[in-house]
C-alpha cells in the first residue's frame, strides 16, 4: 500500500531489486515504459524524452526549456501511474518527481564501481578501462542533470529513506530491506496521502498543458483543486497566463479554483 | 391696494436669488440658507435678532431633540426591533418597502407634527438600507414626501390645518370637524405613494460613482470585491459529522473549499467569533462562513452539512452594527513586511478572519496563509467591531474604510424607551412646548448613558439645522415688509369674478409657491382671511377656499425648503435637482387630487 521510488547508477542491480520487490509485494513496476507512456499521450518521439531524462541539459535547452517541457510530460506520466497506488518506479528522479507526496518510500541502490564495471565489461564485451570511463561519464552526467534541473546530488543520502549498498548485502536483502520499510505505518497510503498525490497528478496535468501551450517559468501548486499557478520570475510586475489557456485549465477535471501568484516563491510541493 | 415699496423689491430680489442658488447649487443649500441669515439683516430687511430666531425656533431645537432621541433608540437596537416587524412583512422588495415605511409614517404623521414622525423614522430608514443594500436615495424621498402628504389626513396632522378653525372665525364660518379633510387627505398619500411606486426609477435619483464624494467611492470598492467573495452563510454540521475521521478545524474547512469560517458554536451553545484556525468543528455545531455561493454548496454537500436559508443563531452577531468586513493595507515600515499571515496570527491573536489578499488588481484567496506579505498588500478583514477596532488600534494595519465600530448598548434599550414615552407623554398630555418635552426625552437619554454627549452631537446634522433656520428670516422677512400680502392681493384682484374650480385652483397654486418661500404657517395666516374674503365676493364657498389654502400649504416639495425636505435632503444625498424633478410630479398631482377631491365631496 505504497509508492517506491528506486534511483540507481547504471548496473547497479537497481531493477533487478525494483522488480524482486515488487514482485514479493504484488506491486507493479514502472520505468522506461513511463516514457512510451508519456511519447504516447503528448505525441513526442521518445528519443527526445529519454535524452531530456538522461542527457545533462546543454546550454540550447535551457533557452528553449525544451527540457522542461518533456519532464512536465514524463513527470504528469509518472503521477498519473502514482494516483493509483502499489507502485514501484525505478529509474532517475522518481524521488523528485513525485514530491510532496508522504506515502512515497525513496531508495537509492548503489554498488561498488570494480563490480560495476565487471558487469558492463561482461554486457558490452569492452575493455575495463573503457566501461569505468563510460561508468564515470555517465554518473556525471546523471550528477550534472539533477543539479542542473533541481539543485541536488543525487548522492546526497538526505534525499532517501533508505539508501543501500549492493555488496556484502545482496540484492535479497535489499528486497528484504525496502518490504520491510514499506510495510511501517508512515509509508501507508492514507486518505490524506492519495488526496496530496491526487492533487500533485492535477498540477502535473495542468503543468503539462502550460508547456504545450510554451507557457515555461509557471510552477503549479494544487490542494484540494485549489490551482495557484505561480510566475516564478517578475520582481514587482504582476504576470498572467494567456486567458484562452487559463479557460482550458479551468476545464480540467479536478480543478475548483484557478489563481495566480507572482513574485513569491512557490512552495517546495509546486511543479 | 398696497403700494410696491423698495424693500419688497428688495424681498422679491433675495427670494430670487435663494431659489436660483438652490436651483444652480453653485453653492450647497445650507450655504445659501446661512447667506440668507446674513444677507436680510445687512440689508435692513429684518432685525439681527430676527436673522437668527430659526437657530432657536421651536421647529429647529425639536428636530435636534428628535435626532439625538432616534440616534439614542438605534444605539440601542430598538430601532432594529421595530425594523424587523416591517421588514417580516414588506419582504426585500423596495417598492413594498416603500409602501409599507411611508404608509406608516403617513399615519403616525397624521395624528403628529409631521416632522417629528419624519425625524423619527430616518435611523429607522436608514438601518433598513444598509442592511437590505437599497440605495437611501430611493427610500428617503418617497418616505418623506408620505409624511407631509399624511399631514393632510386629519385636522390636527400639520400646523396650517391646526390654524384653519382659528383663522376662519371672525368670518362665523362652521368649523371643520377633525376627518373632515380625511378623504382628501387619504387620496393625496394614495396618489403620492402610487407616484413613486409606478413611477420612481424615473423620477428618483439613481446613486452613480462619480456623484459620490471621493470617500464615498473609495467606499465603493471594497463593496465590489466583497460581492466577488461572496457573503455570510449559516451552517449546521450533521450528528456523525466527527466520526470515524480526522478532526476538521477552519484551516482545513478554508484550504479545502476557500471558505472562511466566521463565527462557530461549541456545542451546546458556546459561541466562537473569528476562530482560531486549529478550531476543531465539531458535530451539531453551527457556523457561519463567508464564501462564494458554489463553494458553500459544495462544502455543505461533501460534508454533509445543513445550507440554511437566513443566519439564525448569530443573527445578531452577523447584524450590520456588529459585525462587518473592512479592508486594511499593510503601510511601509508595517512590522508585517515579510511575514506571513500565517506567522502573523491574525486569528489567533485579534480574532478577525483574513478573507483575501489583494495586490496589484490580483485578489487572491486560495494559499493565503503562505503568502509573504508587502507593503500595499490590502488585506480584507472581517470580525466584530470590536475585534477589528483592536486591531486598528494596534497600528500595524492601515485601514482603509474606518472601522465602523458604533458600539451597541442594548442594556440601555429599556431607558431608551423610558425616555421616549416621557417625551411623548409630555406631548399628548401635558400639552407642553414641543421642543421642551424632546429636549427633555434627549436630556434624560444622555443622564442615563443611552448614548454620550459627544455622541449626541455628532449625531445632529448641521446641514439640516441650517439649511431649517436660514429659511425662516427670509419668511419673517417676506410677511414683515407686506412683500406676500402685496402678491397675494395682486394676483387674486388681477383675477376678477372667475368660475369657482378656476378660483380655487389659482388659490392653491398661490398657496404653494407661498409654502416653498415662507413657512407653511406664515402662508396660511396670510391667506386664508384674503381668500375668503375673494371667495364670498365670488360666490364660492369660503370654507372650501380656506380649506384650499390649509392642504396647498402642504404641497411644497419642489425646493427642499420644507422642514421634513431639509432634514432628509443631507443623509438621503439628494440635491436640489432631485426635488425639482420628483417633486414637480407630486406637486402637480397634488393640485389635481386635491382640486379634484374637493369638486366630488363638497
Amino acid at each position: 500500500m505504497a509508492i517506491i521510488t528506486i534511483s540507481r547508477g547504471s548496473y547497479s542491480k537497481g531493477l533487478e531489486v525494483a522488480e524482486k520487490t515488487a514482485a514479493r509485494l504484488g506491486y507493479r513496476v514502472v520505468s522506461r515504459d513511463l516514457l512510451l507512456e508519456a511519447s504516447d499521450h503528448f505525441h513526442i518521439p521518445e528519443i527526445k524524452l529519454v535524452r531530456a531524462i538522461h542527457d545533462a541539459p546543454s546550454i540550447l535547452d535551457r533557452l528553449t526549456h525544451g527540457r522542461q517541457g518533456f519532464l512536465a510530460y514524463i513527470q504528469c506520466a509518472l503521477a498519473e501511474q502514482a494516483v493509483q497506488d502499489n507502485l514501484v518506479y525505478h529509474g532517475l528522479a522518481g524521488h523528485l518527481l513525485l514530491k510532496g507526496a508522504p506515502h512515497v518510500l525513496k531508495v537509492r541502490i548503489i554498488a561498488d564501481l570494480e563490480s560495476r564495471v565487471a558487469a558492463e565489461m561482461q554486457r558490452e564485451g569492452i575493455s575495463a578501462a573503457e566501461a569505468r570511463s563510460l561508468l564515470l561519464k555517465d554518473d556525471d552526467e546523471r550528477r550534472r542533470w539533477t543539479q542542473s534541473l533541481y539543485g541536488v546530488d543525487p548522492w546526497d543520502a538526505s534525499l532517501y529513506d533508505l539508501v543501500i549498498h549492493i555488496h556484502k548485502l545482496t540484492v535479497d536483502d535489499a528486497v528484504d530491506f525496502i518490504v520491510h520499510a514499506a510495510e511501517r505505518p508512515c509509508f501507508q497510503s492514507t486518505p490524506e496521502a492519495r488526496r496530496k498525490m491526487e492533487d500533485l497528478a492535477l498540477a502535473c496535468r495542468i503543468k503539462s498543458v502550460l508547456v504545450q501551450n510554451a507557457c515555461y517559468n509557471v510552477a503549479v501548486a494544487s490542494e484540494y483543486g485549489n490551482v495557484v499557478l505561480y510566475h516564478k520570475s517578475s520582481g514587482t510586475r504582476t504576470l498572467h497566463v494567456d486567458p484562452t489557456i487559463k479557460r482550458k485549465i479551468e476545464t480540467i477535471p479536478g480543478v475548483n479554483h484557478l489563481e495566480e501568484h507572482s513574485g513569491m516563491p512557490a512552495p517546495p510541493s509546486a511543479v | 391696494m398696497q403700494q410696491l415699496t423698495p424693500d419688497m423689491i428688495m424681498v422679491l430680489v433675495m427670494i430670487g436669488i435663494a431659489v436660483f442658488l438652490f436651483i444652480v447649487e453653485w453653492v450647497r443649500v445650507d450655504v445659501v440658507a446661512i447667506l440668507m441669515m446674513v444677507a436680510l439683516p445687512l440689508l435692513h430687511l429684518v432685525t439681527p435678532k430676527e436673522a437668527f430666531s430659526g437657530l432657536s425656533s421651536n421647529a429647529v431645537v425639536s428636530i435636534i431633540a428628535v435626532i439625538i432621541i432616534g440616534a439614542g433608540l438605534d444605539r440601542t437596537g430598538i430601532i432594529n426591533r421595530l425594523v424587523e416587524p416591517i421588514l417580516k412583512l414588506a419582504g426585500r422588495s423596495q417598492s413594498r418597502i416603500v409602501i409599507f415605511i411611508s404608509l406608516t409614517v403617513a399615519g403616525i404623521s397624521s395624528f403628529m407634527q409631521n416632522i417629528g414622525a419624519a425625524a423619527l423614522f430616518l435611523p429607522a430608514i436608514q438601518r433598513i438600507s444598509k442592511n437590505l443594500k437599497i440605495p437611501i436615495g430611493k427610500l428617503l424621498m418617497p418616505i418623506g414626501f408620505s409624511a407631509i402628504l399624511g399631514g393632510t389626513v386629519t385636522l390636527v396632522g400639520s400646523s396650517p390645518l391646526i390654524l384653519l378653525n382659528d383663522l376662519i372665525a371672525p368670518f362665523k364660518l362652521k368649523p371643520f370637524g377633525l376627518f373632515e379633510v380625511t378623504p382628501v387627505g387619504l387620496a393625496l398619500v394614495a396618489a403620492g405613494i402610487a407616484c413613486f411606486v409606478c413611477l420612481g426609477r424615473f423620477i428618483l435619483p439613481t446613486p452613480k460613482a462619480e456623484e459620490g464624494s471621493p470617500a464615498e467611492q473609495e467606499e465603493a470598492q471594497p463593496a465590489q470585491l466583497w460581492e466577488d467573495l461572496g457573503r455570510l452563510w449559516e451552517l449546521t454540521t450533521p450528528e456523525d459529522f466527527t466520526h470515524y475521521r480526522e478532526p476538521v478545524t477552519v484551516d482545513s474547512l478554508r484550504r479545502r473549499y476557500l471558505v472562511n469560517v466566521v463565527a462557530l458554536t461549541e456545542p451546546p451553545d458556546f459561541k466562537i467569533m473569528g476562530p482560531a484556525p486549529q478550531q476543531e468543528v465539531r458535530s451539531r455545531a453551527t457556523l457561519v462562513v463567508f464564501g462564494q455561493e458554489k463553494d458553500v454548496r459544495r462544502m455543505a454537500q461533501e460534508e454533509g452539512m445543513t445550507l440554511k436559508d437566513n443566519i439564525e443563531v448569530f443573527k445578531e452577531e452577523m447584524l450590520e452594527h456588529a459585525s462587518g468586513t473592512v479592508e486594511a493595507v499593510v503601510a511601509p515600515r508595517s512590522p508585517l513586511v515579510g511575514k506571513t499571515l500565517n506567522q502573523v496570527g491574525l486569528s489567533e491573536r485579534f480574532r478577525v478572519t483574513p478573507l483575501t489578499v489583494s495586490r496589484q488588481g490580483e485578489t487572491f484567496r486560495a494559499d493565503l496563509g503562505e503568502l509573504p506579505l508587502r507593503v500595499g498588500d490590502s488585506i480584507l478583514l472581517h470580525g466584530t467591531w470590536e475585534h477589528l477596532q483592536i486591531l486598528h488600534d494596534e497600528r500595524i494595519l492601515l485601514f482603509a474604510s474606518p472601522v465602523d465600530a458604533e458600539l451597541m448598548r442594548p442594556e440601555k434599550a429599556f431607558f431608551a424607551g423610558l425616555w421616549l414615552t416621557v417625551a411623548l407623554v409630555m406631548v399628548i398630555v401635558f400639552k407642553i412646548q414641543l421642543s421642551v418635552c424632546l429636549m427633555t426625552g434627549a436630556l434624560g437619554m444622555i443622564i442615563t448613558r443611552v448614548l454620550s454627549i459627544d455622541e449626541a452631537y455628532q449625531s445632529v446634522d448641521w446641514r439640516t439645522i441650517f439649511l431649517l433656520a436660514g429659511l425662516i428670516p427670509l419668511g419673517i422677512a417676506t410677511e414683515k415688509t407686506g412683500t406676500a400680502a402685496w402678491l397675494a392681493q395682486t394676483v387674486l384682484g388681477a383675477l376678477g369674478t372667475v368660475e369657482p374650480i378656476v378660483l380655487l385652483t389659482v388659490i392653491g397654486l398661490l398657496s404653494t409657491v407661498f409654502t416653498l418661500v415662507i413657512s407653511n404657517v406664515g402662508a396660511t395666516v396670510l391667506l386664508v382671511p384674503l381668500v375668503v374674503n375673494m371667495a364670498l365676493a365670488a360666490g364660492t364657498d369660503p370654507r372650501m377656499a380656506a380649506m384650499v389654502v390649509g392642504l396647498a400649504t402642504s404641497n411644497s416639495f419642489i425646493l427642499p425648503t420644507h422642514q421634513v425636505n431639509a432634514l432628509y435632503m443631507g443623509p438621503g444625498r439628494y440635491r436640489s435637482v432631485d426635488f425639482i424633478k420628483a417633486g414637480s410630479l407630486i406637486s402637480v398631482v397634488f393640485m389635481v387630487v386635491m382640486i379634484g377631491m374637493l369638486y366630488l365631496f363638497f
